[in-house]
């Protein structure tokens, strides 16, 4: 065996499980609209990532708050202190 | 996951049959309403959703303002007036009966999500004092605060409320089934529609449902001409499984349709050149009226619809003298000068000024409770902010009085897209209605999106509500059951279950076919329309139609359903395409432009149906609704009769 494996390359993971919270409900799962997930033995499973819309309702449903919603990094938009451009426009 | 076997029982090929007086499809908002309407006219209702009712639909995770409200107890505006301007906004291409249902009833609906467990009221006096609070009825209003017809509402709590409450008034709420084809009197197209067919996404189970009225309430269709085979949820505004399904059964069964050839230079697509709704700086919508720095910390100025620079933030929120109101929102992109309300100066303006990109969205100069009504309530409440906006942001650090989150472009879009990038947002087709919200097929009813020129939370709420009540009444005048005919639900059966046996090796997956569908609409369908082009579309459709569908591959129910919903969207895309070939002559409120037009004035509204794969157009004036007040109180008598007695 050489270390590597097979996979599918993920173009974004939407939806991570803390192990440790999670209680493996269900309750995600079910409330989910477009059923992104499928049953698994810790947790429920991302199986449809790419299809999320990434509306939240699995982390407003989940009672352990084990879900982390994670939009691509493309999607990440950009915040800065209101000082640091009255600052620049001192300059 | 790859390779795993299928976590559910596999019941592909058994037929589950369900009957009820009222059958409703699709579980959002609209169709919830509806089913709670129905049911509480004491019929029997059943509930199909695709996903899970909870939450499922445009609205399922929240939805922070109420457009329309116009006969709540602080509105000063009359329904009459604003269906009037809704109206005139768009020169008449636009549903005045669904519309004017929406500013009569909206409150309605609201009062009773109300009390569903909704919440609608600031009820622990989080805003006292506010300018935009009524502080007898702790009612909260946005955009313009003298008129009062649009409130704030707390719409992450709706959804569930509406699915618990339609289980307490009876609705059987069938999760998980895709509604597939609609059944007709004797399976012909144009006839009585007496039930429908549906197919579960975890089982594969086939549903016959039989009804005396079916409620069509299933969004509007997407992913069009825009697709990404690598985030396909993030492709629309709407979520992923709304995807036109709704429309492509109704065409095959021969209902009629109406301003079909509408479509909007794309506003959304986070796959694609936007960003998530209201994750970035803007001053629309969820954010508005936000102030807006540029790169140096320069505030843009707002101005009046005359351009006049306002001088304090309170402004942004009043008419000016001698206007009446104005109107922002989901219908209004564009508003004309009588309900034009305050607005940042145009990008080109504010070059000429030199201010300098990037723009920022800067809460840290509004008064405390504005900032704190966008920051917190708004964002928040509204669909798909709740978690990975405002949470997510606050979590990060973010804080409104001190930082400022950045716009992207210069529109309140946060992006600009191509003329070919399209999509139906804007009040765009839809089934077309009468007076009781039916369609041409005796026994469907619409509702929400489904409904041409819909929009919005309020719209889909009260045309819900409304058509429940009309298939209640429907359903209560006929004496039995008709029985489907049988050729109807094998050939159906035959259409679902085929992708499931198909050839791996040779079939395309939904997520191929889309891609080739969206293609195909950018290339033939896409700003500047003519013959020739519409006409290379109609036969690259038709190839697929005939030449990859009867191959495409499922893996599993899950596959399926997706790969059916592109089914659906072909079926729209051919139905789009008829539509723009049906209207001769470029018309700017439909933002249709034909570079070979006739020269001849625009058609009014251009209807189409199918019958045995021929397509049929007629004309209809832009008035056909008549004096909606006359006609709404002649249809509803008894509901007038019933809030009167209530009050």
């Amino acid at each position: 065996m050489n270390g590597f494996r097979f996979r599918q390359t993920p173009p974004a993971a939407p939806i991570r499980f803390d192990e440790e919270k999670c209680v493996n409900c269900g309750r995600c799962m079910e409330a989910c609209m477009i059923d992104v997930m499928l049953p698994g033995d810790k947790h429920p499973v991302a199986a449809y990532p790419d299809e999320c819309w990434y509306c939240g309702c699995c982390v407003m449903e989940c009672p352990t708050g084990a879900i982390r919603l994670h939009h691509p990094l493309m999607n990440q938009t950009r915040w800065v202190e209101k000082a640091s451009l009255l600052k620049n426009n001192k300059e | 996951m790859e390779g795993s076997q299928w976590p559910y029982e596999n019941r592909s090929g058994q037929v589950q049959s369900m009957e009820a007086d009222v059958l409703v499809l699709g579980g959002g908002v609209a169709g919830c309403m509806a089913a709670y309407s129905a049911a509480r006219q004491g019929k029997k209702v059943l509930l199909v959703e695709k996903g899970a009712a909870k939450r499922s639909g445009a609205g399922g995770s929240g939805c922070d303002h109420w457009e329309s409200a116009a006969t709540n107890p602080c509105s000063t505006v009359s329904p009459e007036e604003l269906l009037k301007a809704m109206m005139d906004d768009n020169d008449g291409y636009n549903n005045a009966i669904s519309h004017y249902i929406e500013c009569r009833e909206g409150w309605d609906a609201l009062l009773d999500i109300e009390r569903m467990g909704g919440k609608i009221r600031d009820t622990e006096d989080e805003f006292k004092g506010a300018a935009f609070r009524d502080d007898e009825t702790k009612l909260m209003f946005a955009y313009d605060y003298k008129s009062r017809i649009t409130l704030r509402i707390w719409g992450t709590t709706f959804k569930p409320a509406m699915e618990a409450a339609c289980r307490k008034a009876g609705v059987q709420v069938v999760d998980r089934v895709m509604a597939t084809s609609l059944l007709t009197e004797d399976g012909r197209a144009g006839a009585r529609c007496i039930g429908a067919t549906g197919v579960h996404t975890r089982t594969g189970e086939f549903y016959v449902f039989r009804a005396k009225a079916v409620i069509m309430a299933m969004s509007r269709p997407a992913r069009v001409w825009l697709f990404s085979s690598g985030h396909p949820g993030l492709c629309e505004f709407r979520p992923l499984q709304c995807a036109g399904d709704g429309h492509a059964m109704g065409w095959r069964a021969g209902a009629e349709f109406n301003m079909m050839e509408k479509s909007v230079r794309a506003e959304f697509s986070a796959a694609g050149r936007s960003f998530p709704p209201y994750s970035t700086g803007n001053n629309h919508n969820t954010w508005y009226a936000a102030s807006l720095i540029d790169a140096t910390g320069r505030e843009i100025p707002y101005a009046d619809r005359d351009g006049r620079i306002l001088k304090d933030v309170a402004s942004r929120y009043q008419p000016v003298e001698g206007q009446d109101f104005f109107l922002k929102g989901g219908a209004i992109t564009q508003a004309k000068y009588e309900i034009e309300g305050p607005e940042t100066l145009p990008y080109e303006e504010l070059q000429k000024q030199g201010y300098k990109l990037p723009f920022y969205a800067d809460l840290s100069n509004l008064p405390e409770l504005e900032r704190k009504v966008i920051w917190g309530m708004m964002v928040g409440q509204e669909g798909k902010t709740q978690v990975p906006v405002y949470r997510h942001f606050t979590e990060a650090g973010f804080d409104p009085e001190r930082h400022v989150l950045q716009c992207y472009g210069v529109g309140w879009t946060s992006a600009e897209f191509l003329p070919q990038e399209r999509q139906l947002f804007g009040l765009p087709g839809g089934f077309m209605n009468d007076w009781d919200l039916m369609t041409n097929l005796p026994g469907l009813f619409v509702a929400g999106d489904a409904l041409f020129a819909s929009d919005c939370y309020g719209h889909a709420a009260a045309t819900g509500s409304y058509a429940g009540r009309k298939a209640a009444a429907y359903a209560g005048k006929q004496a039995a059951f008709i029985e489907p005919c049988g050729d109807q639900i094998e050939q159906e059966k035959r259409r679902v279950y085929a992708p499931l046996t198909a050839d791996p090796a040779q079939g395309a997956s939904w997520k191929e076919l889309n891609e080739a569908i969206a293609k195909a609409m950018q290339n033939y369908c896409g700003e500047q329309k003519r013959d020739e082009l519409l006409l290379s579309g109609v036969e690259l459709l038709e190839r697929y139609e005939r030449e990859i569908v009867p191959k495409a591959y499922a893996a599993n129910p899950h596959e399926l359903t997706r790969l059916l919903e592109v089914f659906d969207i072909l079926t729209v895309a051919q139905v789009i395409l008829q539509a723009c070939l049906a209207r001769r002559q470029s018309c700017g409120k439909l933002e249709f432009v034909r570079s070979d037009g006739d020269g001849a004035e625009p058609a009014p509204f251009i209807c189409i149906r199918q019958e045995g794969g021929k397509v049929f157009r007629r004309e209809v004036p832009l008035d056909y609704a008549g004096d909606v007040k006359a006609n709404y109180e002649k249809h509803n008598r008894d509901y007038i009769e019933e809030k009167g007695a209530a009050v």
